[in-house]
C-alpha cells in the first residue's frame, strides 16, 4: 500500500508530467569544457581591462568574462579618458565579437569583384597567395604596394609604418571621414601647433560651441560628456553656461542654455562676428592680437554676419559680451563645422576666439599636451605611434588618382572606415580599385570595401587582440594596453601579426625592421614584458598614471584673420531650396556600427527613429511641401538622388534638411543592408571632404517601408503649435 | 466563510507548486544513466582522491563544477587506458567533444545554495552527499527538503532567516 509520502510523490510526478510534459525547459545536461579557459571558476566572473576601438576616442574598458565568455563591457574607472563611463557604441562591441557574420577563416574571391562571393581557404594557402605577388613586387617595384587603413595608433602603427618603409613603399595612406585634418591645420595656424588640444571643460565658466556635438560624436564623446557634466554641476557656486550655434537641434544643442541656429557651413562667420564685437568693444585679453586684427575684422559686424548666417546680430553681440566677461571660457568647433568645404577656415575662426579671450594655456581653457613624450624613446618614429599623422582626404584622393593610373599592383585595405561607403560615390573608389591587380583586405566583416578584395584575411575583434593606444584627447599622457579578454573565437590573425610574419618571409630589410615573433612579443618587448611592470599595467588597463607636462611653445601672438574661401553650397537655391546638413549618427557613427542590432535598435535621441534613415525638416517646411511625419521623399542634389522618410524637427531652420550618416549599406550583412540609402551619395567630390556641401530638393514619394520610432512625435511636441 | 474561500483559493493556487516540489523530490533517489560509467568509489575510496581535485571550484564558487575532459585525461593518458570506460573518455578527448553528463542533483530555482559557503565553513562533502564515496555513477541518497537544511542551520547556529536561501 502506498504511504502518504509515496502517494504525494506519485501524484506529484503525474501532475508534473501532465502540467509540464512536452515543454521540458529544465536543463538536464551538464556539459563541461573540453579544455577550460585560463583562470576559470564556474559561476565566478573575472574583469579584464582593455581598450575600446569602436571609434577613435580610445576609451579604456573593463570586460566581464565568465566561463570564458565576454558578457558585459563597462568603462575602466581608472582610465583618464572615460573614467568608468562608456558610450553605447562601446557597449555594442560585444555584438561584434559574437556576430554570426564574422569572417571565421581566410577567404578567396570566387566570383567577380564586388559580388561578395568567396570560398574559404586555409591560412597556409592564403599566406602563399599573399606572399607570392608580394615577393615579386618587392623585387621589381616596391612602391607599387599601397596600404590604405584607418588611422593607426600605438605599436600597430609602428609595425605598419616600419613594414612599408622597409618594403620600400611610401604609399601608406590612412582614411577617416571624421579625421581631424581641418582642426590640425587650424591649430597650426592659430596656435602654431599641429596637434589636438585638451579642453579643460570642467573648469570653464562659459562654453561656446560651433556645431560641436561633443556629447554625441566628435573626437571623444565620453570624455567630453563627463567633463561637461563637471562644468555644469561639480562646482559649489558656478554653473558654466553653454551656448550652441549650429544648423540643427542635436542632443548636444538640446542640452545648451541657448541654442542659436545658423545655416550649415557658416559657423566660422558667426565666430568672426563674435570676434568683431570683442575687438570693437575692447573685450579681449590679448590686446596685441586684437590691435592687429581690428581692421581685418571690420567687415564682420554682427549685422553683416546676420545676413550670412541667420543668427540675429543682437544674439551675436550678447554672446560676445558674455563670453569675454565670463572667463575662463572655451570656444570649440565640432565635426560638422570641420567637415564643411572650408573646414579649416571655420576651425581657425573659432580658434581665434580662444586667442582673443586669452584661453590658451590656462585652467578652464585649452592647452596642448606633449604627446610625443609617451613614445619619446622611438625618436623620429614616435609619430608612427601617435594618432596617425597621415590620415586624410587629400592623401586618399591622391592615392585614388594613382590607382587609376595603374601605379599599384597590390593594395592592403584595413580598418573600419570603409572608403567605398564613406567617400562620395563620384570619386569612384571601386572603379579606381579595380585597376589594382591584387587587393587584400584585413577585415572581420564583409562590407562595401572588403567585398572588392581578392583575398580576405580575417582579423580578430578588439576583445581578442593585443595592442596599445594613445587616445587623441583626455589621456593625460596615459598609454592604454589592450589584451585579449577571451580566447579568439575564430581562426583569425591580427594585421600586425600578418605583417610580422610576411616580413620574416621577405627577409632582408623587412625582417630586420620587424624583428619580433608576434605582435604580442612586440608589445611585451616595448613595455617590459610579463611578470614586470607590464603585468601590473595590464591589470589597470595600461600605464595610466603618467601625466605629461603641457607643451610650452604655443604661439598665440602671431595670429591672423583666417581667409574665408566662402565656397557656396552646390546647387541653385531655386531648384534646390534646402541646405543639406549631414552629421555622424550617435549610434552608427560613420556607418561602422550599422551591422550591430543593438545600435540599430537604439532610438536616436532627437528623432527617436530606429532601424532606418530619415531626413529631418522643420514642420513649417513640411507643411509647405505637403509632407507629413513619416512620409517618403526623394532627396535630390546636383550630384545624386536618394529616398528617405520625413521626421519633423522643429529645432531646425526652415531652409535646412538634416540627415544622419551610417545607413544605406548594401554589403554589410543582414542587419545593415537595405535600411534606406546612403546620404553620402548626394555629395559632390570636392577638394576637401565636405559633408555640408550641397543643397537638396524634396519631392513626396511612396516608399514600401515605414519609419519606425519609439515615441509618437505628438508626445514630444505638438506639431500644430509649431506651424 | 470568507476565510474558507480564501484558503481554498490559496490551495488551488499553490497546487502546481506543491506538485512540482513533490515531483522534484520523487526524482531524487533514482539512478541516472551516464554516458560514461564513472565510479566515485574507485577514485575516492580506493585511490583516496580528494573530491575537490575534480570538483575544484567548490570552495570558490556557488557551483561545484565538473572536471573538464582535459582534466580526466591528465591521468588517463597513462592510467587504465585499456579499460572500456576510459577508452570512451579518450574518444571524447580525441574528437575534442565535451562529455554530456546527466544532471543528478538539483535544487529548485528559488533556492540559493552556494557550495563555497559550506565548504569554507568546513562542512564535509559527504554531509549532503552521503554514500557518494562508495557509489558508482553519481547518486543522491538524501532528499533536500527544507527541513534538512534547517536542521543543520539550527545545529550550527547559522542564520535561518528566509533571505539566507530564498532570494
Ligand atoms: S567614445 Fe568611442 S572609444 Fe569611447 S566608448 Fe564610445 S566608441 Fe568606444
Amino acid at each position: 500500500m502506498l504511504d502518504r509520502r509515496q502517494f504525494l510523490k506519485l501524484g506529484g510526478a503525474t501532475a508534473f508530467a501532465t502540467l509540464f510534459g512536452g515543454c521540458d525547459k529544465v536543463q538536464r545536461r551538464l556539459i563541461p569544457f573540453v579544455i577550460p579557459p585560463e583562470n576559470y571558476t564556474l559561476g565566478e566572473a573575472l574583469w579584464y581591462a582593455s581598450g575600446c576601438d569602436q571609434c577613435p576616442a580610445g576609451c579604456g574598458i573593463v570586460v566581464r568574462v565568465s566561463e570564458g565568455r565576454a558578457k558585459k563591457i563597462e568603462g575602466n574607472p581608472l582610465h583618464p579618458v572615460n573614467r568608468g563611463k562608456l558610450c553605447a557604441r562601446g557597449q555594442a562591441a560585444l555584438q561584434a565579437l559574437y556576430h554570426p557574420e564574422r569572417f571565421s577563416r581566410p577567404m578567396k574571391r570566387s566570383g567577380p569583384r564586388g559580388s561578395g562571393a568567396y570560398a574559404p581557404v586555409s591560412w597556409e594557402e592564403a599566406l602563399s597567395l599573399l606572399m607570392e605577388p608580394l615577393k615579386k613586387i618587392k623585387a621589381e617595384a616596391p612602391s607599387s604596394l599601397l596600404m590604405l587603413t584607418g588611422p593607426m595608433r600605438g605599436h600597430a602603427g609602428l609595425v605598419a609604418g616600419r613594414f612599408m618603409k622597409s618594403f620600400g613603399s611610401p604609399n601608406r595612406v590612412a582614411w577617416d571621414p571624421f579625421g581631424p585634418d581641418a582642426m590640425l591645420s587650424a591649430n597650426a595656424a592659430a596656435y602654431g601647433v599641429r596637434d589636438l588640444p585638451e579642453h579643460d571643460l570642467a573648469n570653464a565658466r562659459y562654453l561656446l560651441s560651433f556645431s560641436g556635438d561633443f556629447l554625441e560624436t566628435g573626437i571623444s564623446p565620453v570624455h567630453y560628456a563627463r567633463e561637461y557634466g563637471r562644468m555644469r554641476g561639480d562646482r559649489e557656486t558656478i554653473r558654466g553656461k553653454f551656448v550652441h550655434f549650429g544648423p540643427r537641434l542635436s542632443m548636444t544643442a538640446a542640452a545648451a542654455d541657448l541654442f542659436l541656429p545658423c545655416a550649415p557651413g557658416t559657423e566660422g562667420f558667426v565666430a568672426l562676428g563674435i570676434a568683431h564685437v570683442m575687438v570693437r568693444d575692447r573685450l579681449t585679453a590679448a590686446s596685441s592680437a586684437a590691435g592687429r586684427l581690428a581692421d581685418d575684422l571690420g567687415a564682420w559686424s554682427p549685422e553683416e554676419v546676420e545676413k550670412k548666417t541667420g543668427v540675429h546680430a543682437h544674439d551675436i553681440a550678447a554672446a560676445a559680451e558674455e563670453f569675454a566677461r565670463n572667463q575662463p571660457g572655451l570656444a570649440i568647433a565640432g565635426t560638422t563645422a570641420a567637415t564643411c568645404a572650408d573646414g579649416a577656415f571655420h576651425c581657425s575662426a573659432v580658434a581665434l576666439l580662444n586667442v582673443l579671450a586669452g584661453n590658451v594655456g590656462k585652467p578652464g581653457g585649452l592647452s596642448f599636451p606633449n604627446r610625443a613624450q609617451a613614445f619619446a624613446k622611438y625618436g623620429p618614429e614616435a609619430g608612427l605611434l601617435s594618432p596617425s599623422p597621415e590620415s586624410g582626404y587629400a592623401g586618399t584622393r591622391a592615392a585614388l588618382e594613382k590607382m587609376r593610373g595603374g601605379a599599384f599592383r597590390i593594395a592592403f585595405l584595413s580598418g573600419a572606415t570603409n572608403p567605398a561607403f564613406t567617400l562620395p560615390p563620384s570619386l569612384k573608389f571601386g572603379e579606381a580599385l579595380s585597376k589594382v591587380p591584387f587587393v587584400v583586405a584585413f577585415a572581420s566583416f564583409l562590407d562595401e570595401t572588403t567585398s572588392l578584395a581578392d583575398l580576405v584575411l580575417p582579423v580578430p575583434t578588439a576583445l581578442e587582440t593585443w595592442g596599445d593606444d594613445l587616445a587623441p584627447v583626455g589621456h593625460a599622457g596615459a598609454i592604454t594596453l589592450r589584451q585579449p579578454v577571451v580566447e579568439p573565437f575564430h581562426d583569425t590573425r591580427s594585421m600586425p601579426d600578418i605583417l610580422i610574419a610576411a616580413a620574416k618571409e621577405l627577409g632582408g630589410e623587412p625582417a630586420k625592421a620587424l624583428p619580433w615573433g608576434s605582435f604580442r612579443e612586440c608589445i611585451e618587448k616595448a613595455y617590459g614584458g610579463p611578470g614586470g611592470e607590464m603585468e601590473k599595467a595590464l591589470q589597470r588597463g595600461g600605464f595610466l598614471g603618467e601625466a605629461s607636462s603641457p607643451r610650452s611653445a604655443v604661439r598665440t601672438g602671431g595670429v591672423s584673420l583666417p581667409k574665408a574661401a566662402d565656397r557656396p553650397l552646390e546647387g541653385d537655391p531655386k531648384a534646390f531650396p534646402l541646405a543639406l546638413h549631414l552629421y555622424p549618427s550617435i549610434a552608427l557613427y560613420d556607418g561602422r556600427g550599422a551591422n550591430l542590432p543593438w545600435l540599430q535598435e537604439m532610438p536616436d535621441p532627437v528623432s527617436t527613429a530606429v532601424w532606418r534613415n530619415w531626413i529631418e525638416i522643420n514642420p513649417k517646411t513640411a507643411a509647405g511641401l505637403g509632407l507629413a511625419e513619416g512620409d517618403g521623399v526623394t532627396v535630390t542634389s546636383p550630384s545624386g538622388k536618394i529616398t528617405a522618410h520625413v521626421a519633423f524637427n522643429p529645432g531646425i531652420a526652415p531652409d535646412v534638411a538634416a540627415m544622419p550618416l551610417g545607413q544605406g549599406h548594401t554589403k554589410y550583412g543582414k542587419y545593415a543592408n537595405g535600411r534606406g540609402e546612403n546620404p553620402i551619395s548626394l555629395l559632390p567630390a570636392g577638394e576637401t571632404y565636405a559633408l555640408q556641401a550641397t543643397r537638396v530638393a524634396l519631392v513626396k514619394t511612396k516608399l514600401s517601408t515605414a519609419l519606425a520610432r519609439t515615441g509618437h512625435p505628438e508626445g514630444q511636441w505638438k506639431v500644430k503649435n509649431m506651424m | 466563510m470568507t476565510r474558507k474561500r480564501t484558503f481554498a483559493a490559496l490551495a488551488i493556487a499553490l497546487l502546481p507548486a506543491l506538485l512540482f516540489l513533490a515531483g522534484g523530490l520523487a526524482a531524487a533517489a533514482e539512478t541516472v544513466p551516464q554516458p560514461i560509467a564513472y565510479s566515485h568509489k574507485i577514485h575516492v575510496t580506493d585511490y583516496k582522491m580528494n573530491c575537490r581535485f575534480c570538483h575544484s571550484s567548490t570552495n570558490k564558487s556557488q557551483y561545484a563544477n565538473l572536471p573538464s575532459v582535459e582534466k580526466c585525461m591528465m591521468c588517463h593518458r597513462t592510467i587504465a587506458t585499456d579499460k572500456p570506460e576510459v577508452k570512451k573518455i579518450a574518444s571524447y578527448w580525441n574528437e575534442k567533444k565535451p562529455i554530456p553528463w546527466n544532471k543528478v542533483i538539483d535544487l529548485p530555482n528559488h533556492v540559493y545554495f552556494p557550495h563555497k559557503k559550506m565548504v569554507n565553513a568546513g562542512i564535509p562533502c559527504l554531509t549532503c552527499h552521503p554514500g557518494m564515496d562508495r557509489a558508482g555513477t553519481a547518486v543522491q541518497n538524501l532528499e533536500f527538503g527544507m527541513g534538512f537544511c534547517m536542521d543543520c542551520h539550527r545545529k550550527k547556529k547559522v542564520s535561518i532567516d528566509c533571505w539566507t536561501c530564498h532570494y
